[in-house]
């Protein structure tokens, strides 16, 4: 590898190049942060947010398919990209007019009933501005296959670090691990063991009485599928960056560590220069010591941890603890914050031409609870995890979890690793694992929120970025009397677009146990719901699950 | 701990879901009366927040025709009558036939249809091609279109029926479950909950896929069976499809909604039972993924959100159960809709308030009788159009 050609393929009509193995993001960020999308309801400028394949930021018409998230995209010779929103074009789009015609948001369920004879009309303009592009043009039908099935000993869910290393210490012990991961492209060791590109869902609950307990389907970015049984599946799904709720929080230039951090200081292209980092804990370390240089501020929602303030200190790098984020400023792009200091302090504001969130870090956990495995509520991220002992045993024998998902540090691969050797199910799940999280101290982000939302606001509020639902509907529906995250979030429509609910429920969740007076936890979550991720109808239905389902 | 705030109503109904607060609607209408509505769960938590949002008046039966016909009157006035927008879009509803014989058979539904005085059309295969756009060739000779059929948002039609009976003072409270009736000389005194016991003289049992658990609560056989089924929905699209399309051979069935989803089902047998609780399932996404691909090729590229599913309360013979239980006076039921439930509520519910206020109905006094199933014949007649 390395030495093939780069590839040539069109962007917004002008030829362009991506390296071998350099996503299309990466491909068209050389001028810097680029504006891709028009937000779903009031066409809000879209910039990427997440870098990890789960936010809308990153939206591109490829060869006509409007929904392809170009971080997670590989160029192919040829392709014709370009964005499916905006008219006359994204950087310029009048129907942005909606986002200054609508200050209060628009109520679908209430709003435009009569005259009852207008409301087909109403129903056409609608269908017309909804959408995120025509279905992709005529292809031919996917080939029939039958199930391509695999078993496997031992499955590994992940191939970030956690993943990596519970796999190297299984081959360095005789084992010969199947390893799945999302990501595209190589991690170390592509071989016959190794499938990436690859997300997953289980096709059945677990079967505890048979030999191979596990049937897993995993789907590739271009459209085939795997089914996989298994004895045991270690689940190393690691965790990302929230959001967080404050004005104009979707502006471009507002990321996630996920997407600082794929970003290097080193290349020419710079997303930003004078960042502001939110957090005080490990992920704001972590940005410091990659980014430092790029940094002009940290701001915490609570305490900012010692080693933080250390090295801060050493790159001249102003601290702000305990700060209220209230909104961001610029028009397309952030040119700072405005803060508040917490318990009454003074309102402040900071330049900079990023806002990059790494205040909390939550699990990737859909795949254990498809699984029925129990989860536990920790207040410390507030966030649920799955139940597990100190060797990664989840209530589901043969199920494990290693890594950030089962709580940083608690559970090492080689603890794992030796479960897993040793046989599956033996010994009882002895509890919650000790979740070693420093900051923020328990129940501090909902007094965090509790202390937001007395203050006035200014800016919209984006709750749920990919169906631009705004907190003041959350909080309408509260008002309303209709209490709990499955309610809410059927009231408000919040959480049913392309994340899944990944990065409004968890703030969400805080916003009502405030607004309810009750632990979050009661607010309740929302069902896990398959496919994990979304999945394209040619990779579901390429495989045969009827005959797979009875040869597994 | 949820309290009932009163200790005694004139009604108490079993079941928040469409069926259960459409009748509480008509009965604070109709002056009837303190009317309680129970449920075990939260609002929307069932089939009424679970379902594909079709509305169709193409049935196998008079009926059941009738019905719906007054149903899409109703869903036609809702916005304005309730202060919700359902969203009821008239983009009809397409029955593929995969041969020559069930072209036969959906025939005879559009004679009856017809004979109904609704504009039922017979399409040939090129013009379902032209309301179906990218089918694939051969997948349809033919179908049957009834233009003034829809689809509709389930959620605002929720809200807005419970904002409304709140408002007219009807009192509805969730979490908790109903545990059984109090009898006296075969009437109806009181109904055991979870939170208390309340003194009443009617229960009605509209409790959709639970009502058949219910009923055996009581102590009453019924033939009720809660089915699974499961549903999914796409990322959203611009508008490139108009009508609800099923295909009765497999039990296919898709619209595109307003905002641009698809969303629809296909027959996937699954345990029956309330036990069985409501999980989603890997392979219902393969199975519907083949057969939606198959009828349209060029939707392979579209990807799947998320997947969930509910109880159809399903009946021998199709027919849903209304009016009062021969063997319980005072005990009324509401259920056994197998699925049609939010098509048929704002007229059902209006029969199954008269039952309650012992007026005269119009219904027909067999199909829909909850005594049909104590005698032991075969139905003559059953509604078989079951899914979509």
């Amino acid at each position: 590898m390395g030495t093939s050609p780069p590839r040539r393929f069109l962007y917004r009509g002008r030829s362009t190049e991506a390296r071998t193995g350099e996503t299309l993001l990466a491909a068209v960020s050389h001028g810097g942060l680029p504006l891709l999308e028009r937000s779903l309801r009031y066409h809000r400028p879209r910039a990427p947010f997440c870098g990890i394949g789960q936010c809308t930021g990153c939206l591109v018409r490829v060869n006509g398919d409007p929904t392809v998230r170009s971080c997670r995209y590989l160029p192919s010779e040829g392709d014709r990209v370009d964005s499916p929103r905006g008219w006359p074009s994204v950087r310029r789009d009048l129907f942005g007019l909606l986002d200054l015609l609508f200050p209060q948001g628009i109520d679908a369920f209430r709003s435009l009933r009569r005259p009852m004879f207008a409301t087909p009309l109403y129903q056409r303009v609608v269908r017309r501005l909804s959408g995120y592009g025509p279905p992709p043009p005529g292809v031919p039908p996917p080939e029939p296959s039958g199930p391509l099935l695999r078993k496997a000993e031992v499955v590994v869910v992940g191939g970030g670090a956690s993943g990596e290393a519970v796999s190297h210490w299984l081959q360095a012990h005789g084992a010969h691990p199947l390893r799945i991961d999302r990501a595209l492209g190589p991690t170390n060791g592509v071989g016959p063991d190794v499938l990436t590109g690859t997300s997953v869902t289980f096709l059945t609950p677990p079967r505890p009485n048979q030999e191979y307990p596990f049937a897993l389907l995993g789907f590739d970015s271009a459209g085939g599928g795997v089914c996989v049984s298994a004895r045991s599946v270690i689940l190393a799904t690691g965790g990302y960056d929230a959001s967080l709720l404050f004005g104009n929080n979707d502006r471009p230039g507002v990321m996630t560590a996920d997407l600082a951090l794929a970003f290097s200081p080193e290349q020419e292209r710079s997303w930003f220069h004078r960042a502001i980092v939110v957090g005080g804990g490990d992920r704001a370390n972590e940005v410091l010591e990659r980014l430092g240089s790029r940094v002009a501020a940290v701001v915490a929602p609570g305490e900012i941890r010692p080693d933080v303030v250390r090295i801060a200190s050493e790159l001249d790098i102003p601290l702000y603890p305990r700060s209220l984020v209230l909104r961001a400023r610029g028009r397309s792009r952030v040119r700072g914050l405005d803060l508040k200091g917490r318990g009454g302090g003074p309102r402040f504001s900071l330049a900079g031409d990023a806002v990059v969130l790494a205040h909390r870090r939550l699990p990737n956990v859909p795949l254990f609870r498809l699984a029925g495995a129990r989860t536990v509520w920790h207040p410390a991220t507030a966030a649920h995890y799955p139940e597990v002992d100190p060797s990664g045993r989840t209530s589901v024998p043969g199920l494990y979890a290693v890594g950030p998902v089962a709580g940083p540090g608690a559970v090492t691969p080689a603890a794992v690793g030796e479960a897993v050797t040793v046989g599956a199910g033996e010994r009882p799940v002895v509890g919650p694992s000790p979740i070693a999280h420093e900051v923020p101290a328990p129940g501090e982000l909902e007094g965090y929120y509790r202390e937001l939302l007395r203050e006035p606001r200014r800016g919209r509020w984006i709750a749920c970025r990919c169906e631009d639902i705004l907190l003041r509907e959350v909080e309408a529906a509260s008002r309303a009397g209709y209490r709990g995250g499955e309610l809410v979030k059927r009231y408000s429509a919040l959480g049913t677009g392309l994340c899944q609910g990944r990065y409004c429920l968890p703030d969400v969740v805080l916003v009502l146990s405030v607004l309810e007076g009750r632990p979050p936890p009661e607010v309740g979550t929302v069902t896990a719901r398959p496919p994990v991720f979304p999945t394209t109808l040619r990779a579901l239905s390429s495989l045969d699950t009827v005959t797979a389902e009875e040869a597994a | 701990m949820t309290s009932v705030p009163r200790s005694r109503y004139r009604t108490v109904i079993v079941g928040a879901g469409i069926v259960g607060l459409y009748t509480a609607y008509h009965l604070a209408r109709a002056g009837a009366g303190p009317t309680l509505v129970v449920d075990r769960g939260f609002l929307s938590g069932g089939a009424s927040g679970r379902n594909g949002g079709g509305v169709r008046q193409q049935w196998e039966t008079r009926a059941t025709i009738r019905l719906a016909r007054e149903s899409v009157d109703a869903y036609r006035r809702f916005g304005r009558e309730f202060g919700f927008n359902p969203w009821f879009r008239q983009g009809g509803y397409l029955f593929l036939a995969e041969n020559a014989a069930e072209l036969e058979r959906l025939r005879t539904v559009h004679d009856l249809v017809r004979s109904e005085g609704l504009p039922s059309e017979v399409l040939s295969r090129e013009e379902v091609a032209l309301r179906v756009e990218g089918i694939a060739p051969g997948a349809a000779v033919g179908g049957t279109f009834l233009a003034s059929d829809g689809t509709l948002y389930p959620f605002p039609v929720v809200w807005g029926v419970y904002e409304a009976v709140r408002s007219l003072g009807v009192d509805v409270v969730f979490g908790v479950d109903a545990l059984g009736l109090e009898v006296r000389d075969g009437t109806v005194v009181g109904v055991r909950t979870t939170a208390d016991t309340v003194a009443t003289e009617c229960v009605v049992n509209a409790a959709g896929g639970w009502s058949g658990d219910f009923s055996r609560r009581c102590g009453l056989e019924v033939p009720n069976v809660a089915t699974r089924h499961e549903i999914f929905a796409t990322e959203a699209l611009k508008p490139f499809l108009d009508p609800m399309v099923v295909r009765p051979s497999d039990g296919l069935y898709f619209s595109q909604t307003v905002r641009g989803e698809l969303v629809g089902g296909v027959l996937v047998p699954h345990p029956t039972g309330t036990s069985t609780g409501m999980p989603s399932s890997a392979r219902f996404l393969t199975v519907m993924s083949r057969a939606l691909v198959g009828l349209i090729p060029r939707l392979a590229p579209v990807r799947v959100l998320r997947a969930w599913s509910g109880f159809y309360d399903d009946t021998p013979d199709g027919f849903a159960v209304i009016g009062e239980d021969p063997r319980v006076r005072g005990f009324v039921h509401a259920n056994g809709f197998g699925g049609h439930g939010f098509m048929l509520a704002p007229a059902a519910t209006r029969r199954v308030a008269q039952a309650v206020l012992r007026e005269a109905t119009d219904l027909d006094p067999t199909l829909f009788s909850p005594a049909r199933f104590l005698v032991k014949a075969a139905p003559s007649v059953a509604e078989r159009l079951q899914l979509g």
